[in-house]
């Protein structure tokens, strides 16, 4: 084992110990209470917001940016599949030679996502208005880290640069909007609620 | 830059405190600055500036709380963006979250993220309040209906007058001495609200509800006390305020002993009574809340009343309130009760729970300080309309038909702004 490996693993386990503790809060902040008297239906609106209220069909955000949603779609694909790529890498579990390659072609579709994202957020004014550094720093590190899981594929080299690469991308995840990936479950949770509630969600046929 | 005392932050950052549940730690924390939502806010799309995006006036809030209440924000405030509360602040937070928003609430079901985004506007204005930066116009209106019983300051004597006369002109149209706008009577099935707008602007929609009550044989009376279905406290955030409009109806709906509060057609009334009332007063109602749309298609669909559809001619189009629409589930019910009122009906694009607002929400109405941008807001709303090719214009908000009737003129579009009501009303067929 390398000192690289430790840094990444020990970088892994300061980040579920921080993300846990932003769990915890956000589950001991108390479930959703309404004292209005309930009209609509909870689970099918909380399964809406998860589902139908997030496809491109429904949502503006989607159809109106197909080009950026798609490019969403990938980037966040291609950083679920770097991160079990590095999970196969800590468990020192190899992986054959096609597959290698099938992931890499994928990384490297979501990678452009990435970058095209990040320049999108560069040269639309009212991105770059909205931006701070940490959005900036957050595309970064994950695109780095799509890259870098490709150049791990076919070339042992870049292991070191690779750890470091990852332990940089999960210290830095509790600190900056990348925490979403805890937040976004609840905030849809509550959203689907909220509108559950009042019978908004699922919308009806008229 | 003008730098505010500590005591004065710390009212702001209250908002962020004792907070019942996980819902603004969850919404606060999740923006990713996408700016996908630009397209789905009436004010980005009719001046496509930055500062309209709502992930923009989101972060406005956002950006507070990081450097109040997050580690992070705390050390390295640059870092993400975190802002101090200082007078700089204070006044683009006023004027983007009061002068900038009328927090219908699209933006949010368009989110890429799924954020609440009408929930941390209005957690932003609360946030002013708190520390006593609410625009006065507004603030104005509140303090009326504090001191007065009513947002118009309309006095006793006024009311019962306009109540008499409606009633005299009541008995008249249907030809019966009998027929009543009955006041503080006890024990009766509805207590009925009004929007104080009616008495003093448009009395003819109290008329249009009292012959629907007629029609249905409905046990019903108004309150003299406490007839205000509006609550400007909850635009402008002030839950103690809020709390005391909410109780008063609440109270009088005991001391009335009526089963039912109906709702008048006022979209943010609605809401901020039966959806956020018992949550700011904490406890449940003991007795059932209803809008007056519901029972209305309530009285068709049991054959309480009959309409003739024969009797309005004109294509009609709805406005949907995004209080009462998108926030309060009600979008059947009108539709319902056009089908049946109306001869040739037609739907604008989008319209539901995905219809823009006309403008006029979020207080804007009472706020004459953002008149220019109100106006320009809802051109996407005249535009909508112009497309129908309709001549009445039906919307369950007294609101949204104020608005609607400045574009009306504004914009030279040529209809009639009418309450769902009042259509009812006009189709009647008494028997």
């Amino acid at each position: 084992m390398t000192w690289y490996y430790w840094l990444a693993a020990a970088s892994l386990l300061i980040n579920v110990v921080i993300l846990l503790i932003h769990i915890f809060r956000l589950t001991t902040s108390g479930k959703p209470t309404d004292f209005s008297k309930q009209r609509g239906k909870l689970t099918p609106a909380i399964a809406f917001a998860f589902s139908g209220a997030m496809s491109p069909t429904r949502k503006e955000s989607a159809f109106l940016h197909l080009p950026t949603y798609i490019a969403g779609i990938f980037y966040h694909l291609g950083t679920f599949t770097a991160i079990f790529l590095f999970f196969f890498n800590l468990a020192q579990i190899s992986v054959n030679e096609s597959f290698s390659r099938f992931i890499a072609g994928f990384l490297m579709i979501s990678a452009v996502s990435g970058i095209g994202i990040i320049l999108k957020r560069l040269f639309v004014n009212r991105l770059r208005a909205l931006s701070n550094p940490d959005d900036y720093i957050s595309n970064i590190l994950v695109t780095l880290f799509q890259i870098f899981s490709v150049f791990i594929l076919f070339d042992d080299a870049w292991f070191s640069a690779y750890y470091i690469v990852v332990s940089l991308l999960l210290l830095y995840i509790p600190v900056g909007k990348l925490k979403h990936a805890v937040y976004f479950f609840a905030a849809r949770y509550h959203l689907g609620y909220f509108y559950g509630w009042r019978d908004v969600w699922p919308p009806k046929k008229f | 830059m003008g730098e505010l005392s500590k005591d004065k932050i710390e009212k702001g950052i209250e908002v962020f405190k004792n907070q019942k549940d996980s819902k603004l730690r969850a919404h606060i924390n999740s923006c990713v600055h996408c700016g996908l939502c630009a397209e789905s806010c009436t004010y980005y799309l009719a001046m496509p500036d930055a500062k309209f995006v709502p992930a923009y006036k989101v972060d406005l809030v956002a950006s507070v709380y990081r450097r109040y209440c997050t580690l992070t924000g705390k050390v390295f405030p640059g870092l993400v963006g975190a802002r101090k509360l200082d007078d700089a602040t204070i006044e683009e937070m006023v004027d983007l979250l009061f002068g900038a928003c009328t927090m219908c609430g699209r933006c949010s079901t368009h989110c890429s993220i799924g954020l609440d985004i009408s929930f941390l506007v209005r957690t932003g204005r609360k946030m002013l309040t708190n520390m006593g930066y609410e625009p006065a116009a507004l603030q104005t209106s509140v303090n009326t209906a504090l001191e007065t019983g009513n947002n118009m300051g309309i006095s006793d004597t006024d009311f019962i007058e306009t109540i008499e006369w409606l009633q005299e002109d009541l008995q008249m149209e249907v030809n019966d001495d009998q027929a009543k706008i009955p006041l503080n009577e006890k024990g009766k099935e509805i207590l009925y609200t009004l929007n104080p707008r009616e008495p003093k602007f448009f009395p003819l929609s109290i008329s249009a509800m009292a012959k629907i009550f007629y029609a249905a044989n409905e046990s019903w009376t108004i309150s003299t006390k406490m007839y205000d279905i509006t609550n400007y406290a909850y635009y402008t955030g002030n839950q103690d305020e809020s709390k005391i409009i909410v109780k008063r109806l609440y109270d009088e709906m005991e001391n009335l002993e009526a089963k039912k509060c109906v709702l008048a057609e006022c979209g943010h009334g609605s809401r901020a009574f039966r959806w956020e009332g018992p949550n700011v007063i904490e406890k449940a109602y003991p007795f059932e809340v209803l809008t007056s749309v519901e029972l209305i298609a309530q009285y068709i669909r049991d054959g309480r009343i009959k309409l003739d559809p024969e009797k309005i001619q004109e294509l009609v189009t709805i406005h949907d309130p995004c209080n009462l629409v998108r926030s309060g589930g009600i979008v059947q019910e009108q539709r319902f009760i056009m089908e049946n009122a109306v001869k040739n009906f037609t739907e604008m694009t989008p319209h539901g729970i995905e219809n823009y607002c006309c403008g006029g929400g979020g207080g804007q109405l009472a706020m004459s300080e953002y008149n220019e941008r109100r106006m320009k807001i809802g051109k996407l709303k005249a535009d909508q309309i112009i497309k129908t090719g309709a001549k009445i214009v039906a919307s369950p908000c007294h609101n949204c038909i104020d608005q609607l009737a400045h574009l009306n003129s504004t914009y030279k579009l040529g209809i009639q702004a009418k309450t769902i009501a009042e259509i009812v009303a006009d189709a009647l067929v008494l028997e």
